[in-house]
């Protein structure tokens, strides 16, 4: 399986719903949703419950969705990531660097 | 030392799902358990992409080249490429790594952050003269399922 990103509005947090694998090849697509959600809307959420599969390319466009939403004080926030993703941020040791939500209704 | 498996790969992005695909069906066969498999497929899949990204410079028509040989005790995968060399502390992590700096991340550190967590062991080859060379090492899993 390869990447599929779905776009959608839950009250007033835009989110990117991620399924498949994220790797060199797929993240860049990963990327532009993220960065024009981020300047897009005040509240973004990523949900990663979907995604079989990340690479340091994809973790690098999380940090930097999470940056460009700090910068501009707008809430960026993981939703349910998947064992492979909370796998990889925590060889990343970058697990305790997002937020992330078990769902959408906190916060 | 037994040469079980050799892949020569196009520096093409869209064929890292058929390594590490490849890789996979390789390390469940080899004994390794299911947690440890994601790990090494993660680990290897970071070594490729740090070929096509920097060695090969982009370039779709070069290739590079993944070896996998087993001995007593160990797994050895190898790297080796024919682009430009990658400066030596390219591949070196500090003794006492500690959290990545999220503020100083690139995506090509912490590609080798994570290739240094998930490996017994990481050398350079030696007498390299062109291009780059990496040896990742595994210990096998002591009892291997037939």
């Amino acid at each position: 399986m390869g990447l599929e990103i779905e776009v959608r509005d839950e009250g007033d947090r835009r989110i990117i719903a991620v399924r498949g694998e994220v790797d060199l090849n797929s993240s860049p697509e990963l990327r532009k949703a993220v960065l024009g959600a981020v300047e897009g809307v005040a509240r973004v959420g990523v949900d990663l419950s979907g995604a079989t599969y990340m690479d340091s390319s994809g973790v690098a466009t999380l940090v930097e969705g999470l940056k460009s939403a700090s910068e501009n004080d707008r809430s960026f926030v993981l939703i349910r990531p998947s064992n492979a993703v909370m796998r990889v941020l925590e060889l990343a040791r970058l697990d305790s660097f997002f937020d992330i939500r078990d769902g959408l209704e906190a916060g | 030392m037994k040469q079980d498996l050799m892949l020569e790969i196009a520096s093409d992005p869209r064929l890292l799902r058929v390594v590490r695909d490849l890789v996979r069906s390789y390390l469940i066969e080899a004994g390794f358990v299911s947690d440890r498999v994601d790990d090494v497929v993660l680990g290897v899949d970071e070594a490729c992409t740090n070929a096509i990204r920097h060695a090969c410079g982009g370039e779709p028509d070069n290739t590079f080249r993944l070896t996998f040989r087993s001995t007593e005790g160990w797994l050895e995968i190898q790297l080796e490429d024919s682009g430009e060399p990658a400066p030596p502390d390219s591949f070196v992590r500090d003794e006492a790594p500690g959290p990545v700096d999220a503020a100083d991340l690139s995506p090509g550190g912490l590609g080798v952050h994570l290739i240094h967590e998930v490996f017994d062991d990481v050398e350079f080859c030696p007498g390299t003269v062109q291009g780059n060379c990496v040896t990742m090492k595994l210990r096998l899993p002591k009892e291997v399922k037939q």
